[in-house]
């Protein structure tokens, strides 16, 4: 089983370096202590590196070049996750380079009364006060886990997987600022996390029951096989409910405004990335496992639209997820989109603003979940939703990272004020123009602005949408897409074109230049990726290749 | 940057184009990168240009950036010509540079065939003999004129300068994309980027209003035209499923036999409107009747802008879409009749406004448009060869007469009113500017055995030989006559006469315009009675070294294009070129079937044609061929004889007459700049003198037409607007505002509601999910 761990070594890199970072970051050597910060960016990027090179390929002759094993076809089966058997190189090396990125502005996110203290001699260091180590270990853990959900071939693997990705998160928040709120919305998210964590898990066991494996592949194979018998059905059904908690997703939603107000927005930042990525592979993963070969004719719009028109591009392939699952996810995604944004829409608060609209997110990729895999990138929802993870990534870690770049003085606790509302952020481009511009790309490309980034990401959900015949899903995207433009105009309009009022202070920068850096690199990160998106987005289609047993069209229910 | 959805469908291998470039030898998709760098090097210039603007250079860098990343392209579009063109036979080639846009939404390809699913268009070029040939004018009449910028535009050294420079090479990429395209949708982006520039250009004097409305103008009336070319785009795309060259002519072929049977009624209506729309965009950038009223405007740009942009090259893109497209313009029955009366009509109108104009760049300006209508006859009286010769002699001596105007209005402090200057060639260093104007002249008035008299030549003679478009061929010589006589009326007022001038009142270095509104009522002052307000400018200066050599460069070219219609075969260089490409056209039935005038050097032009071996279009529409046996009209025949030697004599005899009378009413006995033999004429010929100058009042016509009822239409729009619609907006906005209240009180913050929430969220899913599986 060796063989296997070359699927592991970007784990196991974040691995050590989580436990070097957690000895670093008690070290009574100040620079020890800041070196467990680049110690943790760059065993992230070396795990990204190592995810490219090393996971040894299914398809083809590929050989892994690091570990110098050939597999073959025959022993894929046995070897990993079969489902989605080039997923891994693509996902982890987004992981690593978005959690590289959401990285920089988490730099003083802790500790940092106390080391103010102890820099002008006032209080020593004492390891029983200091938070660095735990945070940044909690860091790595998350996106240990995070690699670990998208190496997973197995049920109880993806569950410990998510757990992993989620729990370290509960009290990152709860530790990311040193005000009660923080502390707050770290208890609710790790109760309401503990309730969703129950359902899916309650789900997992039921498929279970249903198949009698938690072997993903063998779920598949028996499925393909035997039918999807009712406990399974009703196993992803409560499965992909509870990882709706996961992505923020309705009915799971309910947190998100709240945890994301309470931490820090760096944190929040993270929240918004992490989480949603680990739950969109698992219901990825799920969803292959059941299979997108099932036929059944779509209602509303879209069957309006197949019995007036004879165009195969309206009429679609009609294959789907089996009608009970489909029928949820579509609910779900409708619904959450339109509350997402509906919601966002009342905000001045700029957190609750983009926690909103990161609920809306969600609901636009699970389109590109319904649409399942295609022929080429235009049509293959699943290419869509991994493009669209990387994409979110990275403009989303630029606007966090801008609010955390950011800061209105200090309060009489020495606790940082943050930027609370849209009003903070007025003539941001005059008095710092990098941030101010790094805020207008970036929320102009979760806009979809074309020819940004979000555009380019949103594109093949739309066109994956409509080449599957989800017209009638189709058109309530767009129509939350322009709901969205009315919210984020705003948030790219406010700091550019109004001006600060007489007499309030304008924000300052933080004093950590790594946040304001990681919010400019993601700007970059926009503008570079708007251009090469097609590279990307290939890679992105290699990686949504559905092995063989989930896409052969399985019988109908 | 748009080849965002990369599919992996392999789109099926360019075929050859339709029409002439059959045979082996192709080398589609190998990457030149010497042809990419033609199009690579205007756009690093501009660039560089650009970033000399932000260091703020003051110098003439940026102009010698410019010149000599235009000479590369030149050097390289010249490398190319030889390599490939210069043979008697030649053959079309694809340069792949990157792939462009490529979008698939194939919902079930094996069912519906790859082709009709997916819209490709790569950033490639089509290089055959038409492209090159029009790269090589273009390029090179860009670096003269940048060169003659560099001179020309120095009093605005500073960021004016460099923005002048940057939108120059911009215009040339764009050019370039749109003459080297290798399918529609690059043609278009080069056909807008080009009408960018223009604008740009045109608005150059931003702080001048004239300029501005003239730039908004130009824009304006361009995107009609451009609205008429997208959709024939987007209907060729429709129709054929491609905007490649190669495939859209392969596919066109089963209607080019149709058509060929002259079954026209089984061709589609469909495909009968997309020449119609071409023809609109090719209208509305070379400026032909109706939307021809930009382009005198257009001269409020600097002069070595009106004479690259406006005379040489952009306004000749209408010419070239339809010589590109030309298998699809003999699909209908009424396009090429079409456009051999726009272009005739237009042609003559514009000489009639020319003639009573008294600004010479506007009489130039009018001379362009009436040029453009027989370039555009040229190809619809089945001559294609005849009107991409003329294209290309006009470049030449049409930049040559727009530069020594430009040159008279540098020295003369913006001084353009014909009666204001007199014997400029007899002042001293005006000499290469005189002797230019003399050339531009001759050949604009086509007089015999210059360039300009050769290539009107072909359209007149073919214009006769074409059965049913005798008449326009009347209007043409008619309209040599009239070129004939505003031409030297310039020349014969300006340049020679009497040494008087009353100088502009333009200032050097002030970052405004030129002002000629002319008829502005200011009494016309003698020679020695310099204007007041000249700022102490009281003296014109000549041109200095980089004008004079590019003048006598263009002179030199103007004079030796003359040589084209001599070697490379018959009919010369330039027919050979545009019969290998996808203009290839010959006239059969003129020369072969209706008999009569046939000469022995045209059947062996054919006859060379057929031999050496490549796909000649033979074809005539049936309209045409009807006529012709119907006897009624005098079907190749200019009075019994043969067009092509008749048309020696006749043009030459109606170009000395036009000049003869220029010269008698506007240079014999005159003793004045201002006043000539002519306005002892003008009463006689009552009010039509006036309506000429007021350019038949077609702007004004055009205003009360379309502007006026545009306006009340507006306002009563705005009425709509802000009362109906804004309320439904009003109301559609605040339904998901007020949506997000009525969810709002779940967010309250409160732990057991969540949960409450979520649980009871996922039961209800649940049931409802149980309730529909059972």
């Amino acid at each position: 089983m060796t063989e296997r761990l070359a699927f592991l070594y970007p784990e196991i890199v974040l691995f050590v370096a989580t436990c070097v970072v957690m000895v670093l970051g008690l070290s009574k050597s100040l620079r020890a202590r800041k070196s467990s910060a680049v110690v943790a960016g760059l065993s992230v990027l070396v795990a990204g590196f190592l995810a490219v090179v090393s996971t040894p390929r299914a398809s083809g002759d590929a050989s892994c070049p690091l570990s110098g094993v050939v597999f073959s076809h025959a022993m894929t089966p046995e070897m990993g996750q079969v489902l989605l058997p080039e997923l891994a190189p693509y996902a982890k090396a987004v992981i690593a380079l978005v959690g590289a990125l959401l990285l920089l502005p988490l730099a003083g996110t802790v500790d940092r009364s106390d080391e103010a203290k102890i820099a002008s001699g006032r209080a020593g260091f004492d390891p029983l006060r200091s938070n660095r180590a735990e945070f940044y270990a909690f860091y790595l853990f998350s996106l240990t886990g995070l690699m670990l959900c998208a190496s997973a071939d197995d049920l109880i693997w993806l569950f410990l997987a998510l757990e992993l990705t989620s729990l370290p998160t509960y009290i990152m928040v709860a530790i990311s600022t040193s005000r009660n709120r923080s502390r707050e919305a770290g208890v609710k998210y790790f109760f309401l996390g503990a309730l969703g964590a129950a359902v899916f898990l309650y789900g997992f066991a039921l498929v279970y029951g249903g198949t009698g494996t938690t072997n993903l592949n063998a779920i598949a194979h028996s499925i393909s096989t035997g039918g999807l018998n009712t406990i399974t059905l009703l196993g992803m059904v409560v499965s992909i409910l509870g990882l709706c908690f996961k992505i923020a997703a309705a009915p799971m939603h309910f947190y998100t405004p709240d945890v994301y107000e309470g931490a820090a927005p760096q944190v929040s930042g993270f929240l918004a990335f992490v989480p949603k990525t680990a739950g969109f592979i698992a219901i990825l993963l799920l969803c292959a496992a059941v299979g997108w070969g099932y036929s059944h004719a779509e209602s509303g719009v879209g069957s309006l639209l197949h019995a007036v028109s004879a165009d195969p591009l309206v009429q679609g392939t009609g294959k789907r997820l089996p009608y009970l699952l489909w029928l949820m996810i579509w609910v779900i995604a409708a619904l959450t989109m339109t509350i997402g944004n509906v919601l966002a829409l009342l905000q001045r608060s700029v957190k609750r603003m983009l926690a909103y609209s990161s609920i809306a997110h969600s609901g636009y990729m699970l389109v590109g979940v319904l649409a399942g895999p295609g022929d080429s990138a235009s049509t293959s929802g699943v290419s869509a939703v991994l493009f669209y993870l990387l994409a979110y990534g990275v403009m989303n870690a630029g606007t966090f990272a801008v609010l955390a770049a950011l800061e209105r003085g200090t309060d009489a606790e020495g606790e940082r004020i943050e930027v609370e509302t849209l009003d903070d952020l007025r003539g941001l481009c005059a008095s710092h123009p990098l941030l101010g511009w790094t805020m207008v790309v970036c929320s102009l490309s979760l806009l979809g602005l074309p020819p940004l980034l979000g555009f380019f990401g949103k594109l093949p959900l739309f066109t994956s949408g409509i080449a599957a015949g989800q017209i009638t899903l189709v058109v309530v995207l767009g129509l939350n897409s322009a709901i969205a433009a009315f919210y984020y105009l705003r948030l790219a309009f406010t700091p550019l074109l109004e001006s600060r009022d007489e007499g309030t202070p304008a924000p300052v920068l933080a004093p950590f230049r790594s946040r304001a850096a990681g919010a400019v690199i993601a700007a970059v990160g926009v503008l570079v990726l708007s251009a090469v998106g097609g590279w990307a987005m290939g890679h992105a289609f290699d990686a949504a290749k559905v092995s063989g047993a989930a896409a052969v069209t399985a019988e109908g229910h | 940057m748009l080849n965002l959805i990369q599919d992996t469908i392999v789109h099926a291998e360019p075929q050859t184009l339709g029409a002439a470039s059959q045979g082996a030898g192709h080398a589609h998709g190998q990457t030149d990168w010497s042809v990419a760098a033609i199009v690579a090097l205007p756009l690093l210039a501009c660039v560089l240009t650009g970033l000399c603007a932000a260091l703020r250079v003051k110098s003439k860098l940026p102009a010698w950036l410019t010149v000599a990343s235009l000479a590369g392209a030149f050097a390289l579009t010249a490398k190319t010509f030889a390599a490939h063109f210069m043979g008697a036979e030649s053959h079309a080639f694809v340069v792949h540079v990157f792939d462009w846009v490529t979008f698939s939404w194939a919902a079930d390809v094996h069912a519906q065939g790859p082709q009709t699913n997916e819209l490709v268009a790569n950033f490639a070029f089509y290089l055959d003999s038409l492209s090159a040939l029009w790269m090589l004018f273009v390029t090179g009449l860009a670096t003269l004129i940048a060169l003659y910028a560099s001179e020309y535009m120095s009093h605005d050294q500073g960021p004016g300068y460099c923005r002048f420079f940057a939108a120059f090479s911009l215009f040339v990429f764009s050019m370039a994309c749109l003459v080297m395209a290798d399918n529609l949708l690059l043609l278009y982006l080069g056909w807008e980027g080009v009408g960018l520039c223009s604008y740009l250009l045109i608005g150059y004097f931003y702080k001048k209003p004239s300029a501005v409305a003239a730039a908004k103008k130009a824009f304006i009336i361009n995107r009609i035209g451009d609205l008429f070319l997208a959709m024939g785009v987007m209907l060729i795309f429709v129709q054929f499923g491609t905007v490649e060259y190669s495939v859209l002519f392969e596919k066109a072929k089963p209607y080019i036999e149709l058509a060929r049977a002259g079954n026209f009624a089984q061709i589609p209506f469909v495909v009968k409107l997309i020449p119609c729309l071409l023809m609109g965009g090719a209208f509305g950038k070379s400026a032909q009747l109706p939307l021809y009223v930009w382009l005198p405007d257009a001269m409020e740009g600097p002069t070595p802008v009106s004479a690259l942009i406006h005379a040489a090259t952009m306004v000749t893109a209408g010419v070239f879409l339809i010589a590109r497209t030309y298998p699809l313009f003999l699909l209908s029955e009424v396009a090429l009749p079409a456009v051999a009366w726009v272009g005739a009509l237009t042609a003559l109108l514009s000489a009639t406004i020319g003639m009573a104009q008294f600004d010479i760049k506007r009489i130039m300006a009018y001379s362009t448009v009436s040029q453009l209508g027989y370039m555009f006859c040229g190809l619809a009286v089945l001559s294609p060869s005849g009107g991409v010769f003329h294209v290309v002699t006009h470049a030449f001596f049409k930049a040559l007469l727009f530069l020594c105007c430009g040159a008279v209005m540098h020295g003369f402090a913006g001084q353009l009113d014909l009666r204001k200057l007199s014997g400029v060639m007899k002042m001293p260093g005006w000499r290469v500017v005189g002797f230019g104007m003399l050339i531009g002249c001759l050949n604009l008035a086509g007089f015999p055995l210059t360039a300009g008299y050769f290539s009107k030549d072909m359209i007149l003679a073919e214009a006769f030989v074409t059965p049913g478009t005798a008449v326009i061929g009347w209007i043409l010589l008619l309209t040599a006559g009239l070129t004939a006589y505003y031409t030297f009326r310039v020349f014969f007022r300006v340049f020679v006469g009497p040494v008087a001038y009353e100088m502009g009142d333009e200032h050097h270095g002030a970052d405004h315009g030129h002002d000629h509104e002319h008829g502005h009522g200011q009494g016309h002052g003698h020679a020695k009675d310099h204007g007041g307000g000249d700022g102490g400018h009281h003296q014109p200066h000549a041109p200095g070294w980089a004008i004079n050599t590019v003048l006598a460069t263009l002179a030199v070219l103007s004079l030796a294009a003359t040589g084209l219609y001599f070697v490379g075969g018959d009919h010369g260089a330039v027919a050979r070129l545009v019969d290998q490409s996808s203009a290839g056209f010959h006239s059969p039935l003129a020369h072969h079937e209706s008999g009569a005038g046939q000469a022995p050097d045209h059947g062996a032009a054919a006859g060379a044609g057929r031999a050496s071996g490549h796909a000649v279009v033979s074809y005539v529409p049936e309209f045409v061929r009807a006529r012709a046996h119907q006897g009624e009209v005098h079907a190749g025949t200019f009075f019994g004889a043969d067009p092509h030697k008749a048309m020696y004599f006749v043009s030459a005899g109606v170009g000395a007459v036009g000049i003869f009378v220029a010269f008698w009413l506007h240079l014999a006995g005159r003793k004045t700049a201002a006043a000539s033999r002519a306005d002892a004429l003008l009463p006689a010929l009552g009010p039509l003198p006036g309506w000429a100058q007021g350019k038949w009042y077609v702007d004004e016509f055009y205003d009360f037409l379309v502007r006026k009822p545009l306006w009340v239409l507006s306002h009563i729009l705005y009425l709509i607007d802000s009362y109906l619609v804004d309320g439904l907006v009003d109301f559609v906005g605040a339904a998901p505002k007020a949506a997000g209240k009525v969810i709002r009180p779940s967010q309250s913050g409160e732990l057991h509601g969540y949960a409450l929430g979520m649980a009871g969220g996922a039961v209800i899913l649940i049931v409802i999910v149980a309730l529909v599986a059972t």
